[in-house]
């Protein structure tokens, strides 16, 4: 290739890789300026005491607690909901599925990966109102629908890099324990699955972030302003994205935006933790299994 | 006269469409180590994975025609033998070491713990022994529980033979288990090899006719979809075996 042409590819990725590091620069920079001042435990537990909010003593009303409570407890939920059945799935894709019928499961695959947010929370707010109608008058848009929701969204995530990571194993390794007499079961969890963790963790991680950052389905099956910390399943709930939607669309005052900011720092802060714990368990998982990551 | 360990009758195996064995016959004989040489790309490890159906995890692979095995003193057909206790019996070592994830010990224990022994006694005498037979135990008895990935390539591969014969298999089926090593670990590879004849039935694939000469007790060349007995002395040099 011609020199010249290469040194402009170069330049290219170059600055293709700047730009990516000023947005993400400015954005950080832009938030933690408007919003840092607004950061103190008066945000989080409003007039409420701390300690009495923390452990539940007092209801928060006018602070984001039940808000973060709520985000930490749909992210787990969902994650819950979805990590089982996406690795299964994977695992369904890349080991058992007929090679005829693989290529439309792909298609549907991909077609649930592209689906907009706001059609999957339709989609709960359909079921919540079937439900409410023909099983129990008492379900409403909730937690749970929520949650199971969020879980449809994230799927994709995990299914995907779960059947790659099987699928893209060298074939000596696959068959490693096949030929020691393993069963096909007894291969899939005591070899590939060991093998595929972090790469397994890695789409969990996207997963994460996610469902950490969707307002569209959760303002459609259960998220409101001011419900508090959910105490079930069937309750509605408070979350920090639709919290800053809510604010930065329908703000009062100024004093009322500069909060919205701090939820946004608070949101990303939480994503850092979870994102910062799934690396730590994936580099353990890696250095276990000694696979380079 | 010979006894015969492994008859195969009519043997045709196909990817996809393709043809890659067409009417294959032969017969391996027992305790003894029986090499398979042939050009690159003539299905010798296809034959190999078609005797311990390993071919089945291979999408598109098709088998035909009869492999049979002696087990006890009655030739048993492979596809009537549960695949796990077949490959139980039927032991392999691929061409690339291919240690699992974990400790040397628990690499070796594997296989037992498919098999559900739970015994610790048990396990640490027969890892131990596995280990000896191996020509490793000197190397590694003092750091079993190191990751096997830590190890050689050659430790690698008598590692993997080692767990291949932890279970007594009645054939071990080796991959070109030199090629991916250097000269010195290759020796160890064919010194283990002439202290399992006798043991159990061994079939080789192999490219080297330095290993070939020194360690078959009959060669066997696959060519254009035949199985054809080859005398040892008539192995001439490297390159009439690869081509």
């Amino acid at each position: 290739m011609n020199r010249f042409v290469e040194y402009q590819i170069k330049l290219f990725c170059w600055i293709s890789g700047i730009i990516l590091i000023c947005t993400i620069g400015i954005l950080l920079a832009f938030l933690l300026h408007k919003g840092f001042s607004s950061l103190n435990l008066p945000l989080i537990f409003g007039e409420t005491r701390p300690l009495d909010g923390l452990f539940l003593k007092t209801r928060v009303v006018d602070g984001l607690f039940p808000a973060i409570v709520g985000t930490l407890l749909l992210i787990l939920t969902s994650i819950i909901w979805a990590i089982p059945t996406g690795v299964a799935a994977g695992i369904y894709l890349a080991e058992y599925c007929n090679e005829k019928w693989k290529p439309g499961f792909n298609l549907l695959l991909d077609i649930l990966a592209g689906i907009p947010s706001i059609l999957i929370g339709l989609f709960g707010f359909a079921v919540s109102v079937f439900l409410h109608k023909h099983l129990s008058e008492h379900i409403y848009p909730c937690f749970l629908i929520s949650s199971l929701a969020l879980a449809c969204l994230v799927l994709p995530y995990i299914i995907r890099t779960t059947e790659q990571s099987l699928v893209n194993l060298p074939f000596f390794i696959k068959t490693t324990g096949l030929a020691l007499g393993a069963s096909r079961l007894q291969n899939i969890l005591l070899i590939l699955i060991p093998y595929n963790l972090s790469r397994i963790i890695s789409g969990i991680i996207l997963a994460i972030g996610r469902c950490a950052e969707d307002a569209a389905v959760i303002m459609l099956t259960g998220a409101v302003a001011m419900a508090g910390i959910p105490d079930s399943l069937l309750s509605r709930y408070e979350a920090l994205p639709f919290y800053i939607f809510y604010i930065s669309s329908d703000y009062n005052s100024q004093e009322e935006l500069m909060k919205g900011f701090g939820a946004c720092i608070i949101l990303l802060l939480i994503c850092v933790f979870l994102f910062a714990l799934s690396h730590i368990l994936k580099r353990r998982a890696a250095k276990r299994f000694a696979i380079h990551i | 006269m010979k006894k015969i360990k492994i008859r195969i009758n009519n043997l045709n195996c196909f990817y996809k469409k393709k043809p890659v064995l067409k009417d294959l016959k032969g017969e391996m004989e027992e305790k003894a180590i029986t090499t398979i040489i042939g050009p690159s790309g003539v299905g010798k490890t296809t034959l190999l994975m078609a005797i311990n159906r390993l071919y089945e995890s291979i999408p598109d692979c098709r088998v035909e025609g009869k492999v049979e095995i002696k087990l006890n003193t009655k030739y048993i057909d492979i596809h009537k033998l549960p695949v796990t206790d077949l490959r139980k019996k039927v032991g392999m070592v691929f061409q690339v070491p291919n240690p699992l994830p974990m400790s040397i010990f628990k690499n070796i224990a594997f296989p037992l713990k498919l098999s559900g022994i739970k015994d610790k006694e048990y396990i640490k005498e027969k890892v131990e022994q596995a280990l000896k037979d191996a020509f490793l135990w000197d190397e590694v008895n003092d750091r079993l529980n190191d990751s096997a990935l830590e190890l050689s390539g050659g430790q690698q591969q008598r590692l993997c033979i080692a767990r291949a014969m932890i279970m007594q298999p009645e054939v071990l089926l080796l991959d070109e288990p030199t090629s991916s090593l250097d000269m010195e670990a290759a020796l160890k590879i064919t010194e283990l090899l002439k202290n399992l004849k006798g043991k159990c039935t061994l079939l080789v694939v192999s490219h080297y006719t330095s290993l070939t000469k020194e360690i078959s007790d009959n060669v066997l060349t696959l060519k254009d979809g035949c199985l054809k007995i080859t005398e040892n002395s008539k192995i001439v040099d490297e390159s009439s075996v690869a081509n």
